[in-house]
């Protein structure tokens, strides 16, 4: 009962279970081979845990590709204070779609990453933050952790080990800024989801002022296979400096959008023209934003060569961010859908920076006067410069986002802008 | 530039009800529902209470806050966290899940619960999308128009609902049925165009689907 679309070239690692509704039992998970890593996890000193999944070399895959077990490494080395495990899963990057997959259809894989990682980072507590609108996939999880709790697999004595750690599954209430680390933090605490300024960093103080690690839900499901297998299992996919596998989600014009376990490095046209059965319609190809809306697009002349790995897509021009490849083809205006993720961005800021906050707002704005057929050339140099004034200049990245569709269209797509601003022609209709 | 045309293969993941394409599972199996089962109102096991905030059909706006099973929960919530501060979120969750709207008063009252300021409640609720700030109809529609979804004809989805309904954007349906709205993206970015419905998720919806979609919610409730 596999998942619809599988392709040979796939390899799934973390996806294995999507498509089978079994696995999210607890007897279903133990005879999938879930908690194995947990019991080995135990055996070893937290030290040694984060060690391997160090040598892995694994990167975090909510989007900004830090490596886990450095991460990690920064904890304090004592118990002297409650340290705690937020697990990301408020996810919500247009175009991803990855982290609501596990959940739903492999929940213990979760759990047991949290439960490997709350040990590894010596923390008596775990959170795992989900997107209030995960109503149906949070129950999946809540369940499994009632299950896992009633085993003993969570609680005061893990496994027998003498081990306590407890785990909450916690919801959000809708801010797509909440994803950020320190926004998260925020909120779990009770607060407005604003960002906080580093340092100092969450290892140090963290959620409710202790030390904190917070981890991506893929990043942690990732943590059991690593330690059962080993760091080197794990290194004999990807490159060097981005190993392993990566769960891709594709989505817009393509036959077969879905989530794809690739190793890291696969090329991206493979996955478009292979995997996903090519672009809909037999339509050409007109850009890909390879990593959610926060990055800049790429032509499809810069998709030809492009490999998703963290350096190849940066060699490229954009980023790899979460790895959610949105697909536009020939008939996607693209003055629209900047303009679509310029709104978004605006009506996420959380306001707490000026350039961001104002800045947003302007750039749609701007947007909207020129797809209504109102535009002046002057205002392609306007966006550049607002957007300019828009990098590196805030507390989170979240401005940083809006620059990277609007910059990277207004210099690629130029023709575009021009036609509606000087013929008031609109290219393309999606 | 050419014309647009429909979409030349249907999708077939699994997710919009009633249509999981050749994929082999039920409507229960591919929710969860299969394996989740009913929720107890009081909570079960603390480590979960936090985390269902029902979006129900059928709004008590003057319900008290919190008695009966609704006051078990909100204590084992309290448990999870080292202050009562945190509790707040999940806390609101639970109120709009009893009143289906978060007033004024139910600020205030909340506010009282957890010994903060009216004020601080205030700010945190406006600061968060899901806090529905104005009573909203049985079926709160929100469609995502972002990008993935807007590709593959969200707007015509929303336009779609908004007829069906006939209200505007955030207005509720004279029968007090339908509240619909947009909403940014809700991960289903591979199911498009994704609609939440209360607390379900609709994927793969197409323009045509709404009609029936919406008397399935009249019937079912769901």
């Amino acid at each position: 009962m596999a998942y619809p679309y599988v392709s040979d070239r796939e390899v799934r690692v973390i996806s294995t279970q999507f498509g089978d509704p079994e696995a999210r039992t607890l007897a279903g998970a133990k005879q999938r081979g879930r908690y194995q890593g947990l019991k080995t996890a135990l055996d070893m000193s937290p030290d040694a845990v984060v060690d391997i999944v160090k040598a892995s070399g694994l990167r975090g895959r909510g989007g900004a590709g830090f490596p886990t077990g450095l991460k990690w490494s920064f904890m304090p080395k004592d118990y002297d204070k409650p340290h705690y495990l937020c697990c990301n899963a408020d996810e919500s990057e247009p175009g991803t779609f990855k982290d609501r997959e596990i959940i739903r259809w492999d929940p213990h894989q979760l759990v047991e990453g949290c439960l490997i990682g709350a040990y590894a980072i010596r923390a008596r507590h775990a959170y795992i933050y989900c997107r209030g609108e995960f109503f149906e996939a949070t129950q999946v999880l809540a369940r499994a952790v009632e299950e896992a709790y009633a085993d003993g697999l969570i609680g005061d004595d893990v496994m027998g080990s003498g081990q306590k750690i407890d785990l909450t599954v916690h919801v959000g209430s809708g801010a797509y800024i909440c994803g950020e680390e320190t926004g998260l933090m925020n909120s779990l605490e009770g607060r407005r989801g604003e960002p906080r300024v580093k340092p100092p960093f969450p290892a140090a103080v963290g959620v409710f002022g202790m030390p904190t690690t917070v981890n991506n839900v893929e990043t942690l499901c990732a943590v059991p296979h690593i330690v059962v297998n080993g760091s080197e299992w794990y290194r004999q996919w990807g490159s060097e400096k981005s190993p392993g596998t990566k769960l891709f989600c594709v989505s817009g014009h393509v036959r077969k959008p879905g989530n794809y376990e690739l190793p890291l490095g696969f090329p991206l046209m493979d996955l478009i023209d292979d995997l996903c059965g090519g672009i809909t319609n037999g339509n050409a190809l007109k850009a890909v934003i390879p990593g959610g809306s926060s990055v800049p697009l790429l032509t499809a002349e810069e998709c030809r060569s492009c490999a998703l790995d963290y350096e190849g897509v940066s060699s490229c021009g954009s980023m790899l961010g979460c790895a959610s490849v949105i697909v536009m083809d020939e008939t996607t205006d693209i003055v629209k859908q900047v303009r679509r993720m310029a709104a978004f961005y605006a009506h996420e800021s959380c306001g707490q920076c000026t350039p961001c906050r104002e800045g947003s707002i302007w750039v749609t704005r701007t947007l909207e006067r020129i797809e209504a057929g109102r535009g002046t050339e002057d205002d392609l140099d306007t966006l550049m410069e607002l957007t300019a004034q828009m990098v590196g200049t805030t507390i989170c990245v979240l401005s940083d986002s809006v620059a990277a569709p609007v910059q990277s269209s207004v210099l690629k797509f130029r023709d575009e802008y021009l036609a509606l601003i000087r013929r008031g022609e609109r290219v393309g209709t999606a | 530039m050419s014309p647009k045309e429909p979409m030349d293969t249907p999708f077939h993941n699994p997710g919009w009800a009633g249509n999981t394409g050749e994929f082999d599972l039920t409507e229960d199996q591919v929710r969860g529902d299969d394996f989740v089962g009913s929720r107890p109102l009081a909570g079960a096991h603390p480590s979960s209470s936090a985390s269902y905030p029902y979006v129900l059909v059928d709004k008590h706006p003057e319900s008290p806050l919190f008695e009966g099973p609704y006051r078990e929960r909100f204590d084992k919530i309290l448990t999870r966290y080292p202050d009562t501060r945190a509790a707040l979120l999940p806390v609101l969750n639970l109120a709009q899940e009893v009143r289906g709207h978060v007033s004024p008063e139910t600020m205030d009252r909340v506010g009282e619960l957890l010994d903060l300021e009216p004020a601080y409640v205030r700010g945190v609720v406006t600061f968060y999308t899901m806090y529905n700030k104005r009573p909203v109809g049985r079926f709160l529609i929100q469609v995502c128009t972002n990008i993935s979804c807007n590709l593959c004809g969200a707007d015509e989805v929303m336009d779609a609902f908004l007829r069906y309904s006939n209200t505007e954007p955030g207005e509720t349906s004279e029968d007090g049925d339908f509240t619909v709205i947009e909403a940014e993206c809700l991960a289903g970015c591979g199911f498009p165009t994704c609609v939440q419905i209360n607390s379900r998720y609709y994927e793969n919806v197409k323009a045509g689907d709404i009609p029936s979609l919406c008397e399935r919610l009249r019937a079912d409730g769901k």
